[in-house]
């Protein structure tokens, strides 16, 4: 070690020694103006045209939207974090979109798969545009520079995804989101996008039912400070997060954007619809992927024994992704897993590939096991268990033509919103189309509608940033409160949720949860959060997400509990069925002022495909 | 075992130590031994982190003194390379102004970014409409590039940045405007190599730290050389930059095949460079430099030889 100290110092030297040199052709030039938002204005509160919240897929492509439809607006993406450090970035597969009818397919069958795919809970009408705006959102991200994997004629490369007819998962190698991620961030700066990172949304303000703003807290300095805007994209991805420790989706994705429109008396819709993948790491839930089974992995019970034979004999491990998770987490409720409560498992073992074959085609598995599990897949199989990976619900968009809420000048975009493409079932490969289609649409129409309006008087956005001062105050003030209070209440939430409402749902454990739920709120309120300093107060931001992750388990709890049937990712022990009579309908959740939820139900849109049996 | 954490609540700088057992550890990530910190321990401690599987880049930080990507390290990695240590010390990425404890300022990388003309400008036969054409070979050529993410180790690792920031970019925003300027969709590498040059590619000193430790094996340091040669083929040779490159390339070839210093800053600053004449006379003085090497240095061994390689790898790296 002290050798390459050493070398490290003398190089050092060397490169002062350079810079006194001033080899230089020209310096670095003055950053561009300061990322600033607080062009003043009569009421003295910041303002902006175009307020994105969220910078994942959806957002940066809803700001070069914005910016493209209009350059004279400011438009400012906010991000609690670095922008790339997203959901989108951790998707691998590819992105759905017909760009070669050659074969047969077209869109209508891209269409027809996502309606089937979503259980029929999906707008029929929707996923029809959806799909052509897909297919040309995949020609348009090709000429924006997103490097795609080539077919033997130049043209981007594709590959079947679960529930396809058709081969049109366009994709980068494994990587796909994580250079989707990338190549918006390239064009949002082209385009001259201006972010304000580190920046949390606490709130949103509705007045008179216009979005006149938001409340953002400054992570940096602490500030909380209301924003007025005279549009809002609502980008802020899923809320798997209420399982905790059990989703496959990043830290920072907790709802916050549904859990705002719930407080600010909007609609949340579909909330019950939250998908598994059935093979997470037992410890945090990442992901390994499906390729694993598709080259042959096998999945084994405590007795040694390939439990999926008394399942799908005729498919075993390669039976679609619910059966597989309900599989899995129902031989651990029988006592044939290993390990027990949240840390319980079965395992999946790959081994009889061999160590060539797993190195070269399972690399990247191999390296989650060695993470997450310090287990080698070539020597041992891997601990595993489902995981939730996508929120199909989300905050209610009125169409696809506009990606509008139902307050003018609050539009919402990606896995944050339910425009209702993937019903109660998402298909592999359409949540980045969902994010790079919705976003742009979300963008264009926040511009449009940004252009016309005026900005709102801002007063209950000013009571919400007063609201929100004190309760920062209130919350970490006292020196009451230990380090360990709001990480224990976290977990047992994600596990409460994971037990009651995951994949096995019925009556009696949810009307359990629901008084667990209150409990857990009971708890929250009564917590205080011993770090007084407002720079960089992490743990206030978990306390503000913990707070929404409640929210949005209750509004699941609540749609879950309602709907009586089976239906895509919702599995009721209680309704193994599907029940169009009763529940071709998408759950609309509210909040009233004293917090209490409430449920109302808006039909499917049909007419374009017939209702059937969902059978593959 | 202890765990030293480099601090900063936003007016002062401090260290502060946490006490482990080995055993409760040795399972985990440096991410996850950073969350079980202030999970239990210290819910002060202020940290990035979100995938927590080596693709989003936000856990970068430094342990003793060199950059790692939190969750894509395993304590034991940590162990193995600095055997027998009970004590680790942890700080915030270099070459970035702190924020708080481990977590630093992004915003001007991504301002960096901006100034290398991201986003490609495609050819005029391609359009919105109806895509690129990019054959497999094409592909392959930019396709480990973008294997970045964005985690900023490279940075912290860089010497250069290390001595002045004033007039250098991050190196991973050089590898951005490589896989740009060679994408072969561009319409002309020259927007994203030009705007480097004004952004201090010369500037870097090869030092090859950057390489060293990137978490996806990508090389910055090669990337810049390769837009300094893109950019001496395209005819931006004029500067210090690349009169210092080819006073290195006069001496191989042309001369002994021994760098001469004397001769190396004359060619590169002209007269100019009389200014540097105490340097001068320290590196006499320390028997780094031989006045006398103004009448020409002894050729090298096997000079020939040198010439032979070099012309071949010219001749290989034609177009």
């Amino acid at each position: 070690m002290s050798e390459q100290f050493t070398r490290r110092e003398f190089l050092q030297s060397a490169c002062i020694t350079m810079g006194a040199l001033a080899v230089s052709t020209g310096g670095v030039e003055q950053a561009f103006a300061a990322t600033s938002i607080s062009t003043p204005n009569t009421s003295g509160m910041p303002t902006c045209d175009v307020l994105i919240i969220g910078s994942g897929a959806a957002g940066l492509r809803a700001a070069v939207a914005a910016r493209k439809k209009n350059p004279n607006l400011t438009v400012v993406v906010v991000s609690k974090i670095m922008p790339t450090r997203s959901a989108t970035t951790m998707a691998e597969g590819g992105i759905n979109g017909v760009i070669d009818f050659s074969d047969g397919d077209s869109f209508a069958s891209h269409a027809k798969d996502t309606v089937k795919g979503g259980d029929y809970l999906v707008d029929q009408d929707t996923a029809l545009k959806f799909a052509e705006y897909a297919g040309a959102a995949i020609h348009e991200l090709d000429y924006i520079g997103m490097p795609f994997s080539r077919d033997s004629n130049g043209h981007v490369a594709k590959r079947f995804a679960g529930g396809a007819a058709k081969k049109r998962c366009n994709f980068a190698a494994d990587k796909t989101g994580h250079i989707l991620t990338h190549t918006c961030l390239d064009d949002a700066l082209k385009h001259g996008v201006k972010f304000l990172m580190d920046h949390h949304m606490l709130d949103l303000s509705i007045e008179n039912g216009n979005c006149e703003g938001v409340v953002l807290r400054n992570i940096r300095t602490g500030d909380i400070a209301p924003v007025r805007a005279k549009s809002v994209v609502l980008a802020t991805g899923g809320y798997t997060r209420v399982f905790w420790n059990r989703t496959s989706t990043p830290y920072i994705a907790t709802g916050d954007g549904a859990a705002a429109v719930l407080r600010a008396g909007l609609t949340f819709k579909d909330p019950e619809m939250l998908q598994f993948h059935p093979t997470g790491v037992c410890h945090g839930g990442s992901l390994i992927t499906e390729a694993a089974r598709g080259e042959g992995g096998t999945l084994h019970n405590n007795l040694g024994e390939r439990f999926m034979k008394n399942y799908v004999p005729n498919k075993m491990e390669l039976a679609p992704r619910d059966i597989v998770s309900r599989s899995i987490e129902n031989e651990i409720r029988e006592g044939r897993g290993f390990g027990h409560d949240m840390e319980a498992y079965v395992l999946l073992d790959v081994r009889h590939l061999g160590r060539e074959k797993i190195l070269r085609d399972l690399p990247q598995i191999r390296h989650i096991g060695l993470l997450f599990e310090n287990t080698d897949l070539i020597e041992k199989p891997i601990a595993i268990r489902p995981t939730a990976h996508y929120s199909m619900g989300g905050i209610h968009v009125t169409s696809l033509d506009t990606m509008s809420t139902t307050a003018p000048g609050l539009f919402a975009a990606g896995e944050a919103a339910c425009v209702s493409i993937h019903g109660a079932n998402r298909l592999g490969g359409n949540s980045l189309c969902d994010a790079t289609v919705t976003g742009k649409i979300a963008g264009i129409n926040a511009a449009e509608y940004a252009a016309k309006a005026d900005f709102g008087a801002g007063k209950r956005l000013n009571d919400l940033t007063l609201k929100w001062i004190s309760h920062f105050k209130e919350i970490t003030g006292s020196s009451t409160g230990n380090t360990n209070d709001m990480y224990a209440l976290r977990e047992e939430l994600g596990a409460a949720n994971w037990y009651n409402m995951g994949i096995f749902r019925t009556e009696s454990k949810m009307l359990e949860l629901a008084e667990q739920h209150a409990k857990f709120q009971a708890r929250y309120d009564a917590l205080r959060i011993p770090n007084a300093n407002p720079v960089f107060n992490t743990a206030f931001t978990e306390y503000v997400e913990l707070g929404n992750l409640l929210i949005a388990s209750r509004a699941a709890l609540l749609g879950a509990t309602a709907r009586k049937e089976s239906r895509g990712s919702h599995y009721r022990e209680d309704y193994t069925k599907r029940d169009d009579v009763n529940f071709l309908k998408h759950s609309m959740v509210t909040m009233d002022e004293s917090g209490k939820m409430h449920l109302a139900w808006k039909d499917v849109v049909l007419g374009q495909f017939k209702v059937e049996e969902r059978k593959y | 075992m202890k765990f030293i954490i480099d601090r900063f609540d936003g007016k002062k700088n401090y260290q502060q130590t946490y006490t482990l057992e080995k055993k409760d550890i040795e399972a985990l990530t440096l991410l996850g031994t950073l969350l079980l910190i202030k999970q239990k321990q210290d819910i002060t401690l202020n940290f990035t982190a979100s995938c927590r599987m080596a693709i989003c880049g936000a856990c970068g930080v430094r342990v003793n003194g060199h950059a790692y990507l939190g969750c894509d390290t395993k304590m034991t990695e940590l162990f193995e390379e600095y055997k027998d240590a009970d004590t680790f010390r942890i700080s915030p990425l270099a070459n970035y102004t702190v924020l708080s404890d481990l977590v630093v300022d992004w915003e001007p990388a991504i301002e960096n970014l901006r100034k290398i003309k991201p986003g490609l400008v495609a050819k005029d036969s391609f359009s919105e409409k109806e895509g690129c054409v990019q054959n497999q070979k094409e592909y392959d050529r930019i396709v480990k590039q973008w294997d970045c993410i964005l985690c900023g180790v490279c940075a912290s690792e860089c010497n250069k940045l290390t001595a002045d920031r004033s007039d250098y970019a991050e190196p991973f925003v050089f590898t951005q405007a490589w896989r740009l300027a060679n994408d072969s969709r561009t319409k002309d590498p020259m927007i994203n190599t030009k705007a480097a040059v004004k952004n201090g590619l010369w500037n870097c000193v090869h030092c090859h730290e950057c390489t060293n430790r990137c978490p996806k094996h990508i090389s910055a340091a090669n990337d810049i050389a390769g837009l300094t040669v893109l950019a001496l083929k395209k005819g931006l040779n004029s500067g210090l930059g690349p009169a210092h490159a080819k006073a290195f390339h006069t001496d191989l070839v042309e001369g002994s095949g021994r760098l001469n210093e004397i001769y190396l800053a004359l060619r590169t600053e002209g007269v100019s460079t009389v200014a540097r004449t105490g340097m001068a006379i320290t590196l006499m003085r320390a028997g780094k430099m031989n006045p006398l090497e103004i009448f020409g240095g002894h050729t090298i061994e096997g000079h020939k030889d040198l010439v032979k390689m070099i012309e071949a790898a010219k001749a290989a790296t034609k177009e």
